[in-house]
């Protein structure tokens, strides 16, 4: 009966962190401004974190993606790129604003093993400002035989680092180990004039903010957190 | 000469090609008086059979001076240099600094002042007012009274050394020993130079083995380096007539023996020789360390040496190809692009210039490009059909022709079409003239 009790008596504290509206401490890098998403991310994106980009094909996550390298590149960072199927487009990503003379490209052939190596050198090799994991278009049985520790492992290396390790993927790969997780809903494209003279002007997109520093969607917003920001939905104007 | 002066002195100063000078105060307690020194200068410089003068002075300009004005051994004692040097034009002064302007010779030739003890016997605040400094440079020249250090004639720093080892080593890792302590040494000579290593140059001697031609079974075996190693040690011609060669550049100047060893270790593991070591060769060339002053307000950038690792450690996994830093090519051909290295210098951040608050619209490239069929309506695409991609054109922007470079292998000539499919896709798909095949190039995202 006394263990009863006191089970209960647990049951009452075992609350989840995100019931608690967990306060991560204060930030010890102040966050990436990302001016395009200011409706979104608030001050940017933390830095000695996770964050991912999610969304099916054509919902603007590669956008989204340069969008935030070059604005790492701008400050003067160098960047990484770990390409899953080699699909990064240089002359795009210099449209986006990316220097690409800040960036090391890594094409891995479809070898998620080598992709994740990739990461965890660069990572370890620190210094750098954002690497980006693209792992889009993955098929499921190659995400999955992605090992969990790999999150955890990356977690610890880029936390008390400048460094922000962006996957960019078909759905949530880090889950938990993600500290920004932004995903993305295709809504319309823009096209301009008439058929047969059409022209595409752009697309629009619903960006729904999962999580933001640790904070679940759900939780209420910290209020000594330096990053944390109620989430919520935005749309997201993507242009040619 | 040069040879005589250094059984004196270390520390030795080639004025010209047939003039040496060298400190002897050193020598006073080993050889005694300056005339026991001299004499004994004479004494070596005979038996060499070196026809010369010799001077001993209290500097070295005067010195110089005197010995190319008075044949035989001239001893000159502490502040009687200038009697000394009396005697000798004004024009040996101009001929043993060349830097001097010939017009002030010509100055002093009008002034009527001839020898050095003219020269000498002007006033040096009156000259001063006159010739400024160069005159002033020059009295004293005439009055022996110049002091400076001697221009020492360092000896070439050799940056190779070559190893030639008893047995054939077929392992790796006892060959890497080696290399190790050698690019050790190396690298200390580098960090003696304030120098670093912008490239290494190994060149391994392979033992005469002829069956370890075929290299599938040391690729076989990661660390071992010929599996016939025993047989080949038997042969009487051990060394092979095609050494293993290889060339490492670092993009930045390395003077760290670990940091160089494990890019050359990569090297090897990627690319092993065909037969046992029996002797290398290493060469580095060396460079400018790369000296950059850090900034409180500038971002981290990844160390140059722990980054070059890892970006080989990258590229011996996945490829070298597929490795590196993008740059765009000056042509309008799709997906023109080479791989170059990174520049990691410390950059100050860009102001943001306008319209960087707007995401544009970026595209994935499929490599190679999907081929596709496509179903058409008229000139447009109407339904598509390609590996992982299929649908119904819902709308399409295009033909947007393009061509070039006719002249070239590379030529292209196709018409792009922007569609969107209904399974909610945005693609970029395009005709590949004359042949008429269709891919799909990309895919907005």
């Amino acid at each position: 009966m006394a263990n009863t009790s006191a089970l209960l008596r647990y049951r009452d504290f075992a609350k989840t962190a995100s019931a608690l509206g967990w306060e991560r401490p204060e930030a010890k890098f102040p966050a990436l401004p990302v001016p395009g998403l200011n409706e979104l991310l608030g001050q940017g994106l933390c830095r000695g974190a996770i964050a991912e980009v999610t969304g099916r094909r054509s919902s603007g996550r590669t956008s989204i993606a340069l969008h935030i390298l070059a604005q790492a590149t701008a400050h003067g960072e160098i960047c990484a790129v770990i390409d899953l199927y080699n699909n990064f487009h240089p002359a795009s990503a210099q449209a986006a604003g990316v220097e690409l003379d800040r960036i090391v490209w890594v094409g891995c052939r479809g070898n998620a093993e080598h992709a994740m190596r990739a990461t965890d050198l660069l990572l370890h090799a620190g210094g750098f400002g954002v690497v980006l994991l693209d792992l889009c278009d993955a098929p499921a049985r190659v995400l999955n035989r992605i090992p969990l520790s790999y999150w955890y492992r990356f977690r610890r290396t880029v936390e008390h680092t400048p460094a922000i390790l962006l996957i960019c993927a078909d759905s949530a790969q880090a889950k938990s180990c993600s500290s920004n997780s932004i995903e993305l809903k295709p809504k319309v494209f823009h096209w301009s004039g008439k058929a047969p003279f059409l022209l595409l002007r752009g697309m629009e997109a619903t960006a729904l903010l999962q999580r933001a520093c640790g904070i679940l969607n759900r939780a209420p917003q910290a209020p000594n957190a330096l990053c944390a920001r109620a989430a919520g939905a935005s749309s997201v104007q993507v242009m040619v | 000469m040069l040879a005589l002066a250094r059984e004196f002195s270390p520390v030795v100063e080639q004025t010209s090609a047939n003039t040496v000078v060298f400190p002897i105060s050193a020598l006073r307690t080993l050889i005694g008086s300056p005339y026991q020194i001299a004499a004994e200068i004479c004494r070596l410089g005979q038996e060499r059979k070196l026809d010369a003068s010799l001077a001993i002075a209290s500097y070295p300009d005067t010195a110089i001076l005197l010995a190319r004005h008075f044949s035989g051994v001239t001893l000159v004692s502490a502040g009687e240099e200038h009697l000394k040097l009396a005697p000798i034009p004004l024009q040996s002064l101009f001929a043993y600094d060349t830097t001097l302007d010939p017009a002030l010779l010509e100055i002093l030739h009008r002034w009527g002042l001839k020898t050095c003890e003219d020269l000498a016997g002007l006033p040096e605040r009156g000259v001063a007012e006159r010739l400024g400094q160069p005159g002033v440079y020059l009295r004293k020249l005439a009055c022996g009274a110049i002091d400076r250090p001697l221009r020492v004639a360092a000896p070439a720093t050799n940056y190779e050394e070559r190893v030639e080892l008893e047995h054939a080593l077929d392992l790796l890792e006892p060959l890497l020993f080696l290399l190790g302590r050698t690019l050790g040494e190396l690298c200390s000579r580098l960090r003696s130079q304030s120098r670093a290593a912008r490239l290494l140059e190994a060149r391994l001697d392979l033992e005469n083995c002829t069956l370890c031609a075929n290299s599938y079974r040391a690729q076989r075996l990661p660390n071992r380096l010929c599996a016939n190693s025993y047989r080949a040690q038997r042969l009487p011609n051990r060394l092979c007539a095609n050494p293993y060669c290889c060339e490492l550049e670092f993009p930045v100047p390395l003077d760290q023996a670990q940091t160089i060893l494990k890019l050359l270790q990569l090297h090897l593991e990627r690319h092993p020789p065909e037969a046992p070591v029996i002797a290398f060769r290493l060469r580095v060339e060396p460079a400018e360390p790369r000296r950059i002053q850090g900034g409180m307000f500038l971002p981290p950038t990844p160390p140059a040496d722990k980054l070059q690792v890892t970006l080989a450690r990258i590229a011996a996994m996945v490829g070298r190809e597929n490795t590196g830093t993008p740059m765009l090519l000056n042509t309008y051909r799709p997906d023109a692009f080479q791989m170059t290295g990174l520049h990691t210098d410390p950059r100050l951040p860009k102001e943001q210039p306008a319209g960087r608050e707007t995401v544009r619209l970026a595209m994935r490239l499929f490599r190679p490009a999907l081929e596709a069929r496509i179903r058409l309506a008229g000139t447009a695409p109407k339904a598509v059909t390609a590996a992982g991609i299929k649908g119904t054109v819902l709308r399409c922007a295009g033909p947007w022709k393009t061509s070039g470079e006719w002249w070239a292998s590379t030529a292209w000539a196709r018409e792009e079409w922007d569609v969107a499919l209904d399974d909610g896709g945005l693609y970029r798909i395009y005709c590949e003239l004359p042949a008429r095949a269709w891919y799909v190039h990309g895919v907005y995202d």
